[in-house]
């Protein structure tokens, strides 16, 4: 069960015909840093033309320009930060990040983590978990190069998160997935149906572990760069039923979660998720989620 | 090599900084500064805690790009330097006479000067190998490059 046919008769089936996307360059501006810098005319002055994107506060795609946008002394001072713009999605989704104890799971190679630290105004404890070494050095670039300053970073599996004995009030699971094919040009060679199954399965064992981890009023935000609902809306559909757990209406880029899938259907509540298909941007999908029976 | 190693950084610079001990972690020769709402989660082994100030090495200190933006905002010896000359810095050069637009503290041929761009961002620092306070030719060398803000792309090759 692979291939590019197989996959987009999936995709066909689920209300989404393929085509070809190119994906926009993003950076996401660090207000934290950027505050009072004029960043924007900044850049313009070198010859890059940011355009703002609607549904983003801080994204901003780089229309063109004549510098490398990696390259800069604005990026290298940690003004802005190159993320692709769904990418950008799921940290906006919780409600007020200052001064909280937050838990981003799957942390490296930090894009999201200098995120939560920008909205937490390096205040509280961010704590960055990865389960890769190598991965933990270009995590900690990012966190210096973006001159974050309220981050503890372990060497550990999300599913050994009980560990640190801390309750979280916002926790970020934008788990390992299978990705999609618009950020990888080989995606349908080099995955199967096994792999989707894999992952699904790893990402509910995260789920059930972080849940744990959570006071009775946090967030948890959800999020992968998959297509395959089994890593989705599937997921969803156990970790309400499982893990009491509500889904949280959101606001944000993206179609309503899918609640009928290849003839199974899910729990209504699924369609407060948001299911990105590629085009604008890659693909996505977003979940936020709360203990039931805890206040919003 | 402790605390000691940074304030000793900072006086090659004109200024003595301070650091409060309790709040200074160590990892495996890597130095961080945290606060009291981070310092109770570095008892179990970290990776990286609040703001990374650089790392010892064969007995040399090697400072973070955190602590020079810290020494920035003190009365450290500095320069700043035109558009030009800061992205030639960045790219590894060194700083020409012609490029500095101003310059700040007590910076003595040998010692260290941070470096600035017009926007008083701190690019990194070098040592000065000319007079500075001297009318010079444009082309002479004043700062030989030691560390700069393109380290950042350069590690990561």
């Amino acid at each position: 069960m692979s291939g590019k046919e197989f996959f987009l008769n999936r995709y066909e089936h689920l209300g989404w015909e393929y085509r070809e996307v190119k994906l926009r360059q993003a950076i996401r501006i660090n207000q934290t840093n950027a505050k009072g810098k004029n960043l924007v005319e900044r850049l313009k002055s070198l010859g890059v033309c940011p355009e703002k994107i609607p549904f983003l506060d801080e994204g901003y795609w780089v229309q063109r320009s004549h510098v490398s946008v990696g390259a800069t002394a604005e990026y290298l001072l940690g003004l802005y930060s190159i993320q692709e713009a769904a990418a950008q999605i799921p940290v906006s989704l919780f409600t007020s990040l200052k001064g909280k104890r937050v838990l981003d799971a799957a942390a490296a190679p930090g894009g999201k983590t200098v995120q939560l630290a920008d909205l937490m105004v390096n205040s509280g404890v961010l704590f960055a978990l990865d389960v890769d070494k190598r991965r933990l050095t270009a995590l900690s670039n990012h966190l210096e190069r973006c001159r974050v300053s309220n981050t503890v970073v372990y060497l550990l599996d999300a599913r050994q998160v009980s560990q640190l004995n801390v309750k979280f009030d916002r926790i970020l699971l934008d788990v390992p997935c299978s990705g999609n094919f618009a950020s990888d040009k080989d995606w349908f060679k080099n995955r199967t149906m096994a792999d989707v199954e894999r992952n699904a399965k790893l990402q509910k064992e995260i789920l059930s572990k972080a849940v744990d981890c959570l006071k009775d009023d946090g967030e948890i935000v959800y999020s992968t760069c998959s297509l395959e609902p089994e890593e989705n809306e599937l997921n969803m559909d156990w970790a309400i039923s499982r893990l009491n757990l509500g889904i949280e209406e959101v606001n944000c880029h993206g179609q309503r979660g899918l609640t009928d899938i290849f003839g199974k259907k899910l729990d209504p509540s699924i369609q407060l998720c948001r299911r990105i298909w590629p085009g604008e941007t890659q693909g996505f999908f977003v979940c936020k989620l709360r203990k039931r029976g805890s206040s919003a | 090599m402790n605390a000691r190693a940074m304030v000793n950084f900072g006086l090659q610079f004109g200024v003595e900084i301070s650091l409060n001990p309790d709040l200074l972690v160590q990892k495996n020769g890597r130095f961080f500064l945290v606060n009291s709402a981070l310092k109770p989660f570095t008892r179990r082994d970290f990776y990286y805690a609040g703001t990374f100030l650089g790392k010892a090495k064969g007995g040399k200190f090697f400072p973070s790009f955190n602590l020079l933006g810290m020494l920035a905002k003190t009365e450290a010896n500095k320069i700043v330097v035109d558009k030009r000359t800061a992205w030639l810095f960045i790219c590894g050069r060194d700083v020409f006479s012609k490029g500095i637009l101003h310059m700040y503290g007590a910076a003595k041929k040998g010692g260290n000067v941070l470096v600035l761009n017009e926007f008083g961002e701190c690019l990194g620092f070098g040592k000065i190998v000319g007079n500075l306070g001297r009318k010079t030719g444009d082309s002479e060398i004043m700062v030989k490059n030691v560390l700069d803000i393109g380290d950042f792309l350069r590690r990561e090759r």
